[in-house]
């Protein structure tokens, strides 16, 4: 998706336009208006006159406004244009769009103002995936509106126009004429509904105008509620904050549970709930806004699986992978309804559920939720181990449409031997041990002091002691000293060095007496860019430095790894990794995207983007958050917050302020080592701590 | 053919607690609709005690479809979300209290007793 486009969102209804704020569509191109997984509008141009508009400049006002300045002619060169047109939109059960015309000349002027409008309702799977449609369209003009229509069977999408200006209608679009004075100005609001007839009714005007309201109110009581940040080095403060607006766009309410929100994936193709990024997202963003892990487990739970359904790799206590709500899903021509194909979202389900206690106090949800964190805890012992060795694996049931790696590195080369063979199925990657034996140990913890069933919590103890023994026995390559990617179906390692080192780290599963070594593979020169730790090593088979999964570097799974290094006592490793990502956010302007180039720093000198990452993506939007908590130290121990920092150097002096929590608010406040001789630089970068003192000497 | 629906309800009703059903308090009813004629049935919850009745009173959430599709639903048929987004299902009223439901439906019969647990049942207190 190129970066000329403007986009503005609220929850699953986004709009994605040109400069200009038209769209036109081709089926495979992610732009048009969307809501629940359908694109509703495919074209959308304003014209003057029969002639397109030139874009002066875009205003993104919000997340979900945006203004357009335009003039007519279509030329490179527009000399003293007599006419201004502004465009602004807002999204919202789809979009209102406040159309302005002004006349700066000395002489009246008659126009014909023109939009057209249609739409080819696709599925986002059928953008994605180039597929043909199967329903019948209509377009007709009723109670002064035009009403564009898809039908098949039962199913139904519509898209309903109006203006609040007289406008000649036909079937592809309005026309105003325009009469316009001597430096006149004339105005009309454009409405484009997205309706939905299953789920749920659309609201009104005067109810959408409320809401809007709400919006803008909701978005600075968003921002006053997180914790303040102070910071010497500018291009934080700029991350942090785009972080926390960004996180306020992605939250999600599904349409069957209004009301509530949690982190969709990431736009454009995933503006929907995941179990994996709803979870990780949630625990980056816990010290910021631990409201967004309390509604992810209430509605996590509420889907979480209760039956056998190959079709949906389904199974009791699983939790989803992925909800889609458009017209392949209805049809079951995908399995997305929701779809449960994710080998880690069950564990990392308890994992957030005991992090979330940790820092809030909340135990209400903790025993609300005990049904649904014994039935995931069992999901592991019963379901999950497909080949009888005790660890975790996976196979889909779903040979059709089912995902064929269901860990966080899901594309279909993510997972390989040193050579680059891909190994068969059941596959039992070495992270989804270490979040199983994390699982077990939390859920041990909320067993005996919140559950009263220490039964249960000697029993959990025991089942991970055995896990974590056996673990470092089976999956540790002992002639280079690092854990294997996976074991395959046979349990021989599948030996390539990846990323997912660190996350064993996070999980806590690594015997001391092995960090170290691990350590020293993750920060050296195969892993570690500069700029953050690659999927994969460099010399690995597979290895491409921008290939998805097997050489990217992805922020999420860096401030992981950050996290998990401090667990094991690696302060200046994890400030190293603070270091390089927030040095590569300062070039994206604070919003870092999805993954970026596995490419040496000191080739690029800037991080290079990968091809058509998401952006915003909800957990590389809260990976800055959990680096912050990082460099910090933040963590709760009883009912305090302990503060431990070690911050990059270039920083000198960092605190956040009002940090929520079972506490109440509390302070952080950290000193940092800065170059006094680098100061003059444009563009500070942050560096490893100690690298001041060791060019002083 | 078997009236697979009204077995679905009695069996539900006989179960008198169902652990997956504890986050739900409120009424759903139930309208079947076979040509002219309405059948209707009504679910009680109240925090994982389930009541079934065929009673005609005020619902906090009334699910309406065909009898032949409630049908194929209670015999694992068809999913009961996908019905519902397809708008063969409708919905007035708190639709969490659907979500909350469907958890009860069965999954495809021929799957349905493929697995047997070692260990005791999920999630039991």
């Amino acid at each position: 998706m190129s970066d000329d486009l403007v986009k503005i969102l609220d929850g699953n209804t986004f709009v994605v336009s040109d400069g200009r704020g038209d769209i036109e569509a081709s089926l495979t191109d992610p732009t048009g208006l969307f809501s629940s997984d359908t694109r509703f509008l495919s074209k959308w141009v304003l014209t003057v006159d029969g002639q397109r508009l030139n874009s002066l400049s875009v205003d993104n006002l919000q997340y979900f406004e945006t203004r357009f300045f335009l003039v007519p002619g279509t030329g490179t060169v527009y000399v003293d244009a007599k006419l201004s047109v502004i465009r602004q939109r807002a999204v919202g059960d789809g979009f209102r769009e406040e159309l302005t015309i002004l006349n700066h000349d000395n002489t009246p002027v008659d126009l014909k103002v023109r939009v057209e409008a249609a739409s080819d309702f696709a599925d986002l799977f059928e953008v994605k995936d180039a597929l043909e449609k199967k329903g019948k369209y209509t377009s007709r003009i009723e109670d002064g509106k035009l009403l564009l229509a898809y039908e098949r069977e039962t199913f139904k999408r519509s898209t309903v126009i109006s203006a609040t200006s007289p406008a000649r209608i036909d079937e592809n679009g309005l026309t105003f004429d325009v009469r316009l004075e001597p430096h006149g100005e004339w105005t009309t609001q454009i409405d484009v509904a997205a309706t939905v007839p299953a789920v749920g009714k659309r609201s009104g005007g005067s109810a959408r105008k409320r809401r809007r309201k709400n919006m803008e109110g909701n978005l600075e009581r968003w921002l006053a509620d997180a914790p303040r940040l102070e910071c010497d080095w500018e291009p934080l403060r700029t991350t942090y904050r785009r972080s926390l607006v960004d996180l306020a766009a992605l939250r999600f309410s599904p349409s069957i549970t209004p009301g509530k929100s949690l982190p969709a994936a990431g736009l454009p193709w995933f503006m929907t709930m995941f179990g994996r990024d709803s979870i990780f997202t949630s625990l980056q963003a816990l010290p910021f806004t631990p409201e967004l892990a309390a509604t992810t487990l209430r509605t996590l739970g509420l889907w979480q699986g209760t039956r056998i359904d190959d079709f949906r790799d389904e199974d009791p206590g699983r939790i989803l992978h992925e909800m889609r709500y458009g017209e392949m899903t209805a049809f079951e021509e995908r399995p997305h309804s929701p779809y449960y194909g994710c080998a880690d979202a069950t564990a990392l389900y308890v994992v957030l559920l005991d992090e979330y206690e940790r820092w809030t106090g909340d135990k209400k949800l903790v025993r609300e939720l005990e049904y649904e964190a014994r039935a995931a805890l069992n999901w592991i012992d019963e379901y999950a181990d497909l080949t009888g060795n005790g660890y975790v694996s996976y196979r889909r049931r779903n040979e059709k449409t089912g995902l064929e790696n269901q860990c966080w590195k899901d594309s279909w080369d993510s997972i390989s031997y040193r050579d680059g063979r891909l190994p068969a199925f059941p596959r039992a990657t070495c992270e989804l041990q270490g979040y199983a034996y994390d699982a077990k140990l939390r859920g041990a913890r909320l067993a005996r002091e919140i559950w009263k069933d220490p039964k249960l919590a000697d029993e959990l103890e025991k089942q991970a002691a055995d896990l974590k023994r056996r673990f470092n026995r089976d999956f540790w390559v002992e002639s280079d000293a690092y854990f294997a990617l996976a074991l395959d179906a046979d349990g021989n390692q599948v030996d390539a060095l990846s990323s997912n080192n660190g996350h064993l780290l996070w999980s806590g599963i690594v015997e001391k007496s092995k960090a170290k070594a691990v350590v020293r593979h993750l920060m050296g020169p195969r892993l570690f860019s500069g700029w953050g730790i690659r999927t994969l090593a460099e010399g690995e088979g597979r290895f491409n430095p921008i290939g998805y999964h097997v050489g990217t570097v992805w922020p999420f799974d860096n401030s992981f790894i950050a996290w998990g290094l401090r667990r094991y006592g690696f302060k200046q490793e994890a400030a190293q990794i603070a270091a390089g990502i927030l040095n590569a956010a300062a070039f994206f302007d604070g919003r870092l995207p999805e993954a970026f180039g596995g490419y040496e720093q000191a080739e690029t000198k800037y991080p290079v983007q990968y091809p058509t990452a998401c952006s915003p993506q909800a957990w590389s939007t809260g990976a800055p958050l959990l680096l912050l908590r990082t460099i910090l130290g933040l963590e709760p121990i009883g009912n305090h917050l302990v503060v431990d920092p070690a911050l990059p150097s270039g920083i000198g002096a960092l605190a956040l302020l009002d940090i929520p929590g079972r506490w109440g608010r509390v302070d952080a406040f950290a000193r940092g080592e800065i170059d006094l001789n680098r100061r003059r630089e444009l563009q500070p970068q942050l560096g490893a701590p100690g690298q001041v003192a060791a060019r002083r000497r | 053919m078997a009236d697979s629906t009204a077995e679905f309800f009695r069996e539900l009703g006989r179960r008198g607690h169902e652990p997956l059903l504890e986050k739900a308090v409120g009424i759903v009813r139930f309208d079947l609709v076979e040509g002219k004629r309405t059948d209707r049935w009504l679910v009680t919850l109240d925090k994982g005690d389930v009541s079934v009745s065929r009673k005609n009173v005020a619902a906090d959430c009334v699910v309406r479809g065909e009898r032949a599709l409630f049908d194929a639903m209670a015999r694992g048929d068809v999913s009961g979300m996908a019905a519902y987004l397809r708008g063969e299902l409708t919905l007035e009223g708190d639709p969490e209290l659907l979500v909350l439901v469907q958890r009860v439906l069965p999954g495809p019969a021929t799957r349905r007793a493929r697995r047997t647990r070692t260990r005791g049942g999920s999630g039991q207190r």
